[in-house]
């Protein structure tokens, strides 16, 4: 365990360099995001301003709710690039690459990029919690942990989903639509939805995880609600890496998407 | 104990075959058409530790499936494969401390960045300590003259100089195989020249078996005493490198230069004329020496004038194997 | 004018050879237009009354729906473009007999128009399912005409911001703060008309309310009064436009062709 967080710390700062390499990208990317979540939040500003209340829903549980999706969004994004592009790593056969050196592959594929703007969505989940009014320093530490768990949700998610590339060849529509819905759906009212479609966002697409539990979590401790994060979280990483590993036998036995001969 | 023991190795593939059109590629999603294609058919051979082996064939051979399979990223359908004492697929992960991989198509250094992060980077995943790494890219970067390159962007570098820094970076952590696959390819002369030295001292030095699969017959002839040809999934011909161009193809090449000016009909019992040279002074011939012996075409030279220079020659390798592909089997005794 | 036509026809034939794939990608219109009805619904139902600033539940669904339409079928000319400038694949199109500009408004109107009917459709049925039939067909002539200056509008600006690839190195920032400013300033999630008055002034002096509003407005309740502000807005926000764009694409040749290409 202990060996691999090493690991992933040097690829980590490997990324960093090659990042740096491209700074005015990278800083006008990550300015340029906050300021695309910014103006996108101002639309609910309005919307709040008009319908002061949605069935229990307020303003500041929107800036919450946005600080913990951004956020999760962009830490994905800076420790766990990949993620976004595994489908067409998958489809393009470039695994072998990881599976030749000794290290596990998951880890060492999802860790191998960062996402310029992700730095971007990953500060500006702070701002909008600050700006939330509902700051403290108790709900920092519990933003903090919600973020780490809301990250994990998303991860498992994007890896089960882009996973499915190891059986469906280019399943990449389904990807960007998958996580479409994931983004969309987090950041909306969770009351807002009946039953039916709250099991939807809790167990197939689980954006009640990334955005609506977390804030819950945010704006008062509950041990209810840490367990239930720590299990949806636990859950979902389990069921990625198993999906992951049988689409990787897949891969192995070269059923998958086999060119050269 | 052999390096690589490959029995019976057998791979066979189900693609799925995908047709144009509407209704092919509707028809298609629910009811998939599957092609069986036998790469592999009953493979078998043997490779010593640090011996220099040749792995040839055209497209659509096997190599990339055999090499797949030697590096644990496929598993085969039948056979049974050992790789320095490790059936691949199953112990993936501890063969790959032992063994450097070098894909011409598919580069390992990360492209924005010098090379030496990349090497570093790769001491950190063999787990080596830092002291051990530091000291290791020194001793490289001297044997592939690569010392002044380390610190510039790889997307800067030449393609001769990136290969060298790949090949240099998969004998970072010492493996005991290496295994190429068309690491020459793109490469001009000169660039070629210089990584098939370097690799042949390292190899030497180290002790590093290498697995070396090519379309280039120069890289088989520099760097290989051994070759495996491999065609239809199968072993075509196996055997060293000389005994290859010595008795396989039995031409020989021969350009003579002379004192004084010789016949523009210049010719000489049991051989072919090729071409006379312009001015006379020199012509080009060709014989079987199965039917000519040497002796008897250089007598008869030697006594059609005063011999300036000489040179005889084998055919080119390509010729060689070319050859081999498309007679099939044995080699002629 | 010939070969502008074969452009179109190419693009369009080429998005038509699957359709298949054409569905699913425009399956996500789906997803928007059932978290729009949750949304909405809801409000309605909370407000207390069935028509909130002059439009019903079913004027907003309908709304909605020409809104995404449009956001989602419109070609993304910025990144085309950006990327043809930064690659140098610009030359080779700047060198044929043709005007490059109209050859991009050609080739985008080729591959959006069978975009845009795709997704109107889909999202359509699902709309009708929630919310009830389309607006009269008698409203849709308005409503398309509208919709083809708000089109254009949306490739002049596309195409300015793809060519600030030449002075620019990252062109994404600006795309997405384009984008924003038409959600906000369009009425893209919310209707103009909800706004408060002080910020409906402010959108309808800008081009972003003709790009998005107008044309989804007309649809759902047209009037001859508020037909004829936004032509004449959509034909004056053209000019300017389609000026600047000329002016800029004319100056950048230019200086393209003294340095060399």
């Amino acid at each position: 365990m202990f060996r691999e967080f090493k690991f992933l710390l040097s690829l980590w700062k490997t990324n960093l360099a090659a990042a740096m390499e491209y700074r005015a990208a990278f800083i006008s990317q990550s300015i340029g995001m906050i300021l695309n979540d910014a103006v996108y939040f101002v639309v609910w500003i309005i919307f709040f301003d008009r319908f002061p209340s949605i069935i229990g829903w307020q303003l500041t549980d929107m800036f919450i709710v946005f600080g913990i999706s951004a956020s999760a969004f962009g830490l994905a994004g800076l420790l766990f690039g990949n993620a976004f592009n595994l489908g067409d790593i998958i489809v393009k056969g470039r695994l072998d690459y990881y599976l030749s050196l000794p290290r596990p592959t998951l880890l060492h594929v999802l860790a191998s990029r960062v996402v310029p703007s992700s730095f971007g969505d990953f500060l500006y989940g702070f701002i909008s919690y600050i700006a939330s009014g509902q700051f403290s320093l108790g709900g920092l530490g519990r933003f903090l942990v919600g973020v780490a768990l809301a990250t994990t949700v998303f991860l498992a998610f994007l890896v089960l989903v882009q996973s499915l590339a190891f059986w469906l060849g280019t399943g990449s529509i389904f990807t960007s639509m998958a996580i479409n819905a994931i983004i969309t759906f987090a950041i909306y009212p969770i009351t807002l939805f009946n039953q039916t479609a709250k099991v939807i966002l809790f167990l197939v697409v689980p954006a009640a995880f990334m955005g609506a539990v977390p804030a819950g979590f945010v704006k008062g401790f509950s041990w209810s609600v840490l367990g239930l994060m720590l299990f949806g979280a636990a859950g979902f990483l389990t069921l990625a890496i198993l999906v992951f590993h049988a689409g990787l036998r897949r891969y192995e036995s070269g059923s998958a998407i086999q060119t050269e001969v | 104990m052999p390096a690589i023991q490959v029995t019976n190795l057998t791979k066979t593939f189900r693609a799925k075959h995908k047709a144009a059109g509407l209704s092919a590629s509707l028809s298609s999603l629910f009811r998939p058409e599957y092609q069986t294609i036998e790469a592999v058919r009953g493979l078998s051979f043997e490779m010593e530790s640090g011996e220099l082996l040749g792995f040839i064939g055209p497209n659509g051979a096997g190599k990339s499936t055999t090499i797949k399979i030697l590096t644990g990223i496929l598993f085969p359908s039948g056979g049974e494969v050992k790789v320095l004492g490790y059936i691949p697929w199953k112990q993936r992960q501890k063969l790959a401390y032992h063994i450097g991989t070098v894909f011409g198509q598919r580069p390992q250094l990360w492209y924005h960045l010098p090379a030496i992060d990349t090497l570093i980077l790769f001491g950190k995943i063999y787990e080596m300590e830092d002291r051990e790494t530091r000291h290791r890219i020194a001793e490289l970067a001297e044997a592939f003259e690569i010392t002044d390159l380390l610190e510039t962007p790889v997307r800067k570098l030449s393609l001769g100089q990136r290969m060298r820094c790949e090949v240099a970076a998969s004998l970072l952590h010492k493996p005991r195989l290496l295994l190429l696959d068309e690491p020459s390819i793109g490469l001009d002369v000169v660039a070629k020249q210089h990584i098939r030295d370097a690799l042949r001292e390292m190899a030497k030095q180290e002790n590093v078996g290498v697995l070396l699969t090519s379309h280039d017959a120069g890289d088989l002839e520099a760097l290989c005493k051994r070759v495996i040809i491999i065609n239809h999934g199968q072993i075509v011909y196996e055997d060293k490198v000389s005994t290859l161009k010595r008795s396989f193809l039995t031409s020989k090449l021969v350009e003579v230069r002379f004192a004084g000016q010789i016949p523009a009909d210049f010719h000489i019992e049991g051989t072919e004329t090729l071409k006379v040279a312009k001015e006379r002074y020199g012509a080009k011939l060709h014989f079987n020496t199965r039917l000519t012996p040497v002796e008897q075409v250089i007598a008869a030279l030697s006594a059609a004038g005063t011999l300036v220079d000489i040179t005889v020659s084998d055919p080119p390798l390509e010729e060689v194997i070319a050859a081999i592909y498309e007679k099939g089997v044995s080699p002629s005794p | 004018m010939k070969k502008y036509l074969a452009v179109f026809k190419i693009n369009l034939l080429n998005c038509l050879t699957y359709p298949a794939e054409l569905m699913m990608r425009s399956a996500t219109i789906l997803l928007f237009m059932w978290i729009f009805f949750q949304l909405w619904h809801i409000t309605f139902a909370a407000s207390g009354s069935d028509i909130i600033n002059g439009l019903s539940l079913h004027d907003t669904m309908w709304y909605l729906l020409l809104a995404e339409t449009l956001e989602l079928g419109r070609p993304r000319l910025a990144r085309v473009i950006s990327e043809q400038v930064k690659d140098g694949s610009i030359a080779y199109l700047l060198n044929k007999p043709y005007n490059f500009l109209i050859y991009q408004l050609s080739s985008g109107l080729g591959e959006s128009l069978p975009r845009m009917g795709m997704l109107f459709v889909l999202g359509g049925a699902l709309v009708w399912a929630m919310a009830g039939p389309p607006p009269d067909m008698v409203n849709w002539p308005v409503a398309l005409v509208a919709l083809a200056g708000a089109w254009l509008l949306h490739f002049c600006v596309n195409s300015l911001i793809g060519l600030s690839a030449f002075a620019v190195e990252e062109v994404a920032p600006f795309e997405w703060i384009y984008q924003k400013f038409v959600f906000i300033l369009g009425g893209m999630l919310i209707p103009l008309d909800f706004y408060p008055a002080w910020l409906q002034t402010i959108a309808k002096s800008l081009p972003f309310a003709y790009m998005m509003y107008g044309p989804a407005r007309l649809f759902v309740l047209p009037d001859p009064a508020l037909f004829a502000q936004i032509l004449v807005g959509q034909l004056l926000w053209l000019a300017l436009l389609g000026g600047l764009l000329t002016l800029v694409f004319t100056r950048g040749m230019k200086r393209l062709a003294i340095n060399g290409g």
